[in-house]
Formats: C-alpha cells, structure tokens, sequence
C-alpha cells in the first residue's frame, strides 16, 4: 500500500525577481513499512520536499497523496485536521532545540495526544509504552530534556513522534549529531519501526548513513531527483555523476575508493 | 517566579519597599493627622510636635499632605504601567502571529510613539481632553507602551521560530496552543522586567507632570507637587524636598531592584545565578557542568 505518492511537486521560495526554485518535478512514492533515504547536499531541496509533505511550504505545481489522500490543494484548516490526525510525523535533526526546554518529557511526549483531545491520563499512559520501544526508562518521564543525555533526547522525540501511531515518519538527519553508540541505538530503533509496517523517509547529506538501512534512495541535486532506486543498485552501479561523485566521498562506504583525481573529474562533469 | 523573586536578597528587599509604599497608598488618607487642604496662619515653620515635617507656603502641614498624596501617586504610576501593559504588550505578541499587515500597522505605531516629544504631547493632549490624572496617565500609558510592544514581540519571534513550536505545529497545534503552551512562559519573564521598570519610569513620569501642574490640580497633593512647591521655597526651608524625594526615590529604586531580580531568576542565562533545577539542565545541556 502506498502511504505518500509525489507527483511532479514544484516548489518556489520568494517572489518576483526574487523567486527562485527549490525543487523541479519532484516524483516519489513510499510504501507501507519501507524506508526511503533521501540524500542530497545542503540547498539540494531535501528539507523542501519534506515540509511540503508536511505542509508547512506550499507547492507551486505537482500533487501530494498521503494514505489515499490527495492533499495538494488543502488549505490551512484541511491541514491542520490532517496533522491532528498524525498520519505524517517528524523528526528534527536537533532534539534539544525541537523539545521545549521548560516542559517535562513526559509533558513533550503527550502533546501530540493533548493536542488530538485525548484525555490527560490516557495520553500519559500511551507515552508511557511509546517510550518503552524506545529502550528508554519510565523514570525519564519527569525530568527536563537539558538533563538527558543527546541520545536520550533524540530517543524521546522519536518516541513522540510515534505516539500518533504515524503510517509515515520523516526523519532529518536523525543520527548525524549522534556519536557511535547512540547512533547504533537509534537506527536499531527505526529497524523495530519497520517491522512494525511504519514507513520512514530517512533525509541525510550522507550516503554512508543511509545505506545501511534504506531500501530504495533517492538521490536529489539541485531541486532535481537525479536518481531513484534499491539502496543496491544506488551504491553498487550509480547512473547519474552526482550519484557516482557522492558514493566516492562517502568514507563510510566499503566501495569508497575513488581517488581525488577522479572525485574533480565528475564535480567538472557537474558543473559542465 | 515568585518563589524564585523571594529566594533572593534583592527580590526581598524590593517586594518588601513595595508592600510598605503599596500599604502607605491604601492607608495614607485615613492617616493624615490634619485636615490636608487646610490653610494656617504660620507658614514654612520647620518640623514640630504639632507639624511633624513642618508646613508649606500656605501654612499646610506636609506630614498630612505626603500621606493624602501617596494614593493619587502610586495609583497613577499603577495606571501607567497596566495601560502600557495592555497597549504593549498583547500588540506585540499578536504581531508575530497575525500576518504582514498587522505586523506593519503597529510596528509603525510603536515607532511614532517612540518618536513623539512626551511632555508636548501630555501637555497638548490634556489641552485636548482636559486637564486631568486619568487623561495624563491615559497619554503617558500609550506613551510608554512601545517598551512593552517591542520586548514581547522580540520575546515571541525568538519562539516562534523554534523547532518545539514547529514540532507542535506539525501535530495541528492551534495558534492559541502553542500561545498558551510554549510562547507565554518565555514572553513574561522579559515582560514583567519591563513591568517593574515601567513602575519605576511611571513614577517619574507622575511626579515630573504633577510637578508642571498636569494631571492632578492644586491643591490636591501628590509627591510631585509637594517637591514642586517646596523647591521654590528653598531659601526659607531648606530640607523641605527631602521627605518626598525621598520617597519617590525609594520606591523608583525598589521597582528597579524587583526589575533586577526577575531577570536575574528568569531565562536561561539569567537562571544560571539560582540553583533550581531547570538552571542545572540548562547548563548541562549547553554543554558547561553544574
């Protein structure tokens, strides 16, 4: 079942002579339970295409489907009932900055719930198991996000954002301001969350980070998706030189062995 | 906060200069041992048993008239601050919120008050809607609210901004969620810096306008007046400004140690100099130890 159908999206920032594109024809569909990286580098149009599935930009041209529901042309009322609703979650790159520092973690957990109308005690306890699949301790519960560990933190805004029970989590650079451990910890947590049917669409600006857990990528480059297919034929046989000149810096990468020499030859191939 | 305000040496002190000045403004009139407005024949006479603080000019005794005058004075700083308050700072919230043309029509406002010559504009306004304390405390109020606009609004654009406000509104938290949830903890500390400064400025502002003769009329009393008339009878009774300076400097310096103390209590930099628990969090999770 598809759970986010993409179809043509444009997206424009600005106005006028200011107005610029940040993403050209963007195509993308997202099954049930599969986890779509999508990788490209910063102003490739990853967190673009991302916020207008959200709905927080507005697409110039295109169509966006989540769960069977075309919603291109919502308005902010029709959004607001359908983010109620929690079908799409996200979770942002910096969890200390994306948890309110003066709110409990177990107020932070059920807000999303609170929000939905879902009484106070019910919400508590739902919070309760949703951190419990994150490996993290009920006694975190009254504490403040400054007095978790970075790990912890990202832990308790996954746990959130799956406290809607999402068919759909996106996720921003989950891992990159995590160190070894932790990071090891979150992805085990996003393979649980597989399983269980949720589909994830994982954006990162490295491909090494991605390739471990994706199924299919998507590659974008300069609000283009150059390249589209299994996390495999992604890393081992790359069509587009956008796609080649990523594999080739990405150090984590076991095929990474391309020399300087060939990196600048595809950058140049790039730019022509 | 409150908690917070008291577990200082400083918030103490100012709450407990308040609580006696606010005290003297509700019981001072009963107090007053003479009759405030009445006249005799021995005039700037020095303190005495009969004149504590001595007499004016017309023979009145000051102790009597700085008690009667306190009410007018502290009330009419009061009305100043929450005129502020409200004119300021509920503007200054929703024009984050409530689009472009909002934004601009009171941006533009707060500037234009800004740049408005205060006592010109008190004194044409009196002109306009006759002399009295409500109209001067009406004008000084709206005078003053561009301090209150710009400190919320700058308080709010810093949270509007956040990730935790975004991450509330991706789960369809209304306008007034994220108001009452995120933004309004953040907003009142700075606001209520600017309250305690503003009881302070208010102060000023009534007594230097009472001391032109606008707003309250002779003979009324009030501390401005009273400094007024006594300053120009310097020659005969020379400690005579002292008592009402006094106390007019009392409780402008308390406001501002109260203004001191809530943000020294609030915000997470000012948090760092209590040891609550979220200063602790705070600092750890800026990477510093606690």
């Amino acid at each position: 079942m598809t759970v986010l159908e993409v179809t043509g999206l444009d997206v424009h920032y600005g106005l006028r002579r200011q107005r610029r594109q940040a993403l050209a024809g963007a195509s993308l569909a997202v099954e049930r339970g599969e986890v779509v990286g999508l990788i490209g580098e910063t102003g490739s149009g990853k967190s673009t295409l991302a916020r207008a599935v959200l709905g927080l930009v507005r697409p110039s041209a295109g169509r966006i489907v989540i769960d069977g529901e075309d919603v291109s042309g919502y308005g902010e009322r029709q959004w607001r009932s359908l983010r109620r609703r929690g079908v799409v979650q996200y979770v942002f790159q910096d969890p200390l900055r994306s948890l309110d520092p003066d709110l409990s973690i177990a107020d932070s957990l059920v807000e999303p719930l609170l929000i939905q109308g879902v009484p106070r005690a019910a919400a508590e306890a739902k919070a309760r198991t949703f951190l419990a699949k994150v490996r993290l301790d009920e006694e975190l519960l009254p504490r403040l996000p400054g007095e978790l560990s970075g790990g912890q933190r990202q832990r308790v805004a996954v746990a959130r954002a799956l406290v809607t029970e999402p068919k759909l989590v996106i996720l921003d650079e989950p891992v990159s301001a995590l160190d070894a451990a932790n990071r090891v910890q979150v992805l085990e947590i996003l393979k649980d969350l597989r399983a269980a049917g949720i589909a994830l669409v994982f954006i990162s600006h490295d491909l090494g980070s991605v390739a471990g857990i994706a199924d299919r990528i998507a590659v974008l480059y300069q609000g283009e998706l150059v390249e589209v297919g299994s996390a495999r034929d992604i890393v081992v046989t790359p069509q587009h030189p956008y796609t080649r000149l990523l594999i080739s810096s990405a150090p984590t990468l076991s095929t990474a062995s391309a020399g300087r020499a060939e990196r600048e030859a595809l950058r140049a191939l790039l730019t022509a | 906060m409150v908690r917070r305000v008291l577990s200082l040496a400083s918030g103490r002190l100012a709450v407990g200069i308040l609580l006696a000045i606010a005290l003297l403004a509700i019981l001072g009139p009963l107090l007053a041992p003479q009759d405030p407005l009445a006249t005799s024949d021995n005039s700037l006479t020095g303190p005495s048993a009969a004149h504590w603080l001595g007499t004016d000019y017309l023979g009145r005794d000051v102790f009597s008239r700085l008690l009667d005058g306190s009410r007018v004075s502290v009330v009419g700083a009061l009305e100043v601050t929450l005129m502020a308050l409200v004119v300021g700072a509920v503007p200054g919230i929703l024009s984050v919120y409530l689009g472009r043309v909002f934004e601009w029509l009171t941006l533009r406002i707060a500037d234009t008050l800004i740049a408005l010559p205060f006592l010109l504009f008190a004194v044409a306004v009196t002109a306009l809607l006759g002399n009295g304390i409500t109209q001067a405390m009406l004008v000084t109020g709206v005078l003053v609210s561009p301090l209150f606009y710009r400190v919320s609004r700058a308080a709010t654009l810093a949270v509007a901004r956040s990730q935790y406000v975004e991450a509330a509104l991706i789960s369809g938290a209304s306008l007034g969620w994220v108001i009452r949830r995120h933004v309004w903890a953040k907003v009142l500390p700075p606001i209520a810096v600017a309250l305690a400064q503003t009881l302070g400025v208010g102060f000023i502002i009534v007594s230097s306008l009472s001391f032109l003769g606008i707003g309250v009329q002779p003979p009324e009393p009030t501390w401005g007046g009273l400094l007024a008339s006594d300053l120009g009878y310097l020659d005969y009774r020379p400690s005579a400004p002292f008592v009402p300076a006094l106390l007019i400097m009392a409780t402008v310096w308390a406001s501002n140690l109260l203004a001191d103390a809530i943000r020294d209590v609030s915000g997470e930099s000012g948090r760092a100099l209590v040891n609550t628990r979220k200063a602790k969090a705070n600092q750890l999770a800026a990477g510093g130890t606690a």
